[in-house]
């Protein structure tokens, strides 16, 4: 195996794993244990707080109410990004049975649902950064870390569609290096560039999101929970 | 406890030796760090969508970046992020870090003393990051370096001194009860009585001082409601006015103080409800401060405002009112505090729609409304009328334009103030007042 994959195939996973587990709950626990007094304070029933936090957190009806365009291109965003995240679980599983009841042969559902997700997250992305650059309100608060962020995920995004778009890849042979991964033996690293690529920067991402305002995904049944308190 | 024997917490804490500028921000700063939860939160995950630019008055009136939502809460995110965060140690500015700098804190009274802490922000973020509490946090800090600005600072040592944010003594009040009776009575040819300091009564009616000294067409509808009812009710003549700027320059000991007095009052008179009037951040801060979140333990008594009572009364038919008397269009607008902060939007329109002859809702409206541009105490404020006027108040002026309303009613003494002086600047016949001043002239007595 080549320096490269060693690195990136075999060093760097568990440091990755150990920082972002422990980050994560280091995050999550601190939250969770701050005291939370009524100065914010938004009154709705509590049933009608605990519906509101899961709307927010998967329509996002407040953005809805603001801002059409980054509601369509950000809920797409995220939409796709869920269904990439669910489809990478096949790299260390596999669902016979669902695709036996969906009466669909794996490949094909990866190959159109897979592919067409992987192009539209793509094109979201840049919508995203293009705002970003655009919008003088936006651009006006960013900092080099926003712009950090999005074009990571742009580069973990085109490295991803580069596996699958740009020439042959062995994907029985990754399921085999995660397999090992998994399995705490010594892994054969598969050498193909943009995997090396894409593993590397996905765990760039997985290191730094327990630091950045990635953790939104987390903070924000926190925050809606605040405001709507009952 | 006589006016003279109360404590003058104010003047005490600007007369100390100024605290070192820089060690006292980044403290307050770092603190942040042990909550609360919400606040920790809002300094680790804004995403810089931009949303919030989009619904600010401020903003709206003037798109600068020194008026952008997210860069004001930044002011304070930022020095967060450079000392208490691992990229913004190691790596700074590059991830929106940046320290705080002696002199910094000009800025920041300019700053935070231009958000209206409205939090409609809060309601279109689509992480529910509620500025106002930053803006809150910024405020408290610029507080105990003593430049909290002078007219906020002497409103409430007014308060503190006198019992209410007028500075009207006993006998000056007594004095505007007793000639708001003689009102009503040359009005409508009934004797009503304002009954003072009675122990035992029913209810305790806590205005706005504003609506006894300035405008007291409420008060007096209030009256003519409960002579109507035949229910026991009393003001208190030292404890008359719900105001509390605490609240809003972030000075939690003296918003305390301040709220003591009242519910000592409203102990010592025995009374089964303590009755908030239309005044929005007094109706919050005895509800869900002192009520829900026990600053006395369990009460004694009830907390209760008079827009949901007097909405009941009309449901249910115990009073009535002649629309008749009030023909010309009339809108509400929403104070933040009322709607917003303590979900009371339906209430003041079941009365409205009852009392006059053409409602007219501005849009948008409830929990979604601008705030008036006066919100926060800069409605107080002076030296920022230009500004109130041009910028925070600009769409607020628009939105009263669009509903071609003669009368805009609204349940808050400082939005009464701005919208007054709004009409005022942009040369526009629209009267202003409060949603029971319609009460008052409708009432069947």
């Amino acid at each position: 195996m080549s320096a490269t994959a060693i690195i990136v195939g075999v060093i760097l996973p568990p440091v990755t794993f150990v920082v972002f587990v422990a980050a994560m709950l280091s995050r999550f626990w601190t939250w969770k244990k701050l005291p939370q007094p009524g100065m914010t304070l938004f009154p709705t029933s509590p049933k009608g707080k605990t519906a509101g936090v899961l709307k927010e957190t998967l329509l996002f009806p407040s953005l809805f109410k603001s801002d059409r365009f980054l509601w369509a291109i950000s809920w797409l965003f995220h939409a796709m990004l869920v269904l990439i995240i669910i489809g990478h679980f096949r790299v260390v599983t596999d669902f016979p049975w669902l695709w036996g009841a969906l009466n669909i042969d794996a490949d094909t559902m990866s190959t159109v649902v897979g592919g067409a997700a992987g192009v539209m997250i793509l094109l979201m992305l840049v919508l995203l950064i293009g705002r970003r650059f655009v919008t003088t309100r936006v651009r006006e608060i960013s900092s080099p870390g926003d712009y950090f962020a999005v074009f990571l995920l742009l580069a973990i995004v085109i490295t991803g569609n580069g596996m699958r778009l740009a020439g042959h890849f062995d994907l029985a042979a990754s399921r085999q290096y995660f397999a090992s991964l998994v399995m705490l033996q010594w892994p054969m690293v598969p050498e193909n560039g943009w995997f090396l690529a894409h593993l590397f920067l996905a765990q760039v991402l997985l290191i730094y999101m327990p630091f950045s305002k990635i953790m939104h995904f987390g903070g924000v049944f926190f925050t809606q929970a605040a405001i709507k308190r009952s | 406890m006589e006016a003279s024997d109360r404590p003058h917490v104010v003047p005490e804490i600007t007369e100390k030796p100024k605290p070192p500028e820089r060690e006292t921000v980044v403290k307050a700063i770092e603190a942040i760090e042990n909550g609360p939860a919400s606040l920790r939160v809002y300094m680790e995950i804004c995403a810089k969508c931009g949303t919030c630019a989009d619904q600010c008055p401020t903003y709206y009136g003037s798109p600068e970046k020194s008026r952008n939502p997210a860069a004001r809460s930044d002011l304070v995110r930022s020095i967060y992020r450079r000392h208490k965060t691992l990229g913004g140690k190691l790596l700074g500015d590059l991830t929106g870090a940046h320290d705080y700098s002696e002199g910094d804190i000009e800025n920041w009274v300019q700053s935070f003393y231009e958000c209206t802490a409205c939090r409609r922000c809060a309601t279109f973020c689509p992480f529910g990051i509620d500025n106002s509490v930053i803006t809150r946090k910024g405020r408290a800090i610029i507080h105990s370096l003593g430049l909290t600005p002078q007219r906020l600072l002497d409103i409430t040592e007014i308060s503190l001194t006198t019992g209410n944010t007028d500075g009207c003594g006993k006998e000056g009040f007594e004095e505007a009860i007793r000639f708001l009776e003689e009102e009503i009575e040359d009005e409508c040819g009934v004797r009503v009585s304002i009954p003072l300091d009675v122990e035992g009564a029913e209810y305790l009616y806590v205005p706005p001082s504003g609506d006894v000294l300035v405008n007291p067409e409420a008060t007096m509808a209030v009256a003519k409601i409960f002579h109507k009812l035949g229910i026991s009710w009393t003001m208190s003549s030292s404890y008359f006015d719900g105001a509390n700027y605490g609240l809003f320059t972030g000075d939690d000991a003296a918003m305390k103080e301040e709220n003591k007095h009242y519910y000592e009052e409203a102990k010592r008179l025995r009374v089964k409800n303590m009755m908030c009037g239309e005044c929005g951040h007094a109706y919050r801060i005895f509800k869900f401060m002192m009520e829900k979140g026990k600053w006395w333990g369990e009460l004694p008594f009830n907390v209760t405002n008079v827009l949901p009572f007097t909405a009941k009364l009309i449901d249910e038919g115990r009073i009535t009112l002649d629309k008749s008397k009030n023909p010309e269009p009339v809108t509400y607008h929403d104070p933040c505090n009322f709607g917003r902060s303590c979900n009371i939007v339906d209430e003041p329109r079941t009365i409205l729609q009852a009392a006059c002859e053409d409602y007219r809702e501005m849009t948008p409206s409830g929990t979604d409304n601008w705030c008036c541009g006066g919100g926060g105490g800069l409605a107080a404020m002076d030296d920022l009328r230009e500004f109130r006027m041009t910028v925070s108040g600009k769409k607020k002026m628009e939105q009263i334009r669009d509903t071609g309303a003669e009368f805009v009613t609204t349940a808050c003494a400082n939005c009464k103030r701005q919208i007054t002086q709004l009409m005022e600047y942009y040369g526009m016949d629209v009267r202003v007042g409060g949603v029971h001043d319609l009460v008052f002239t409708s009432i069947v007595m």
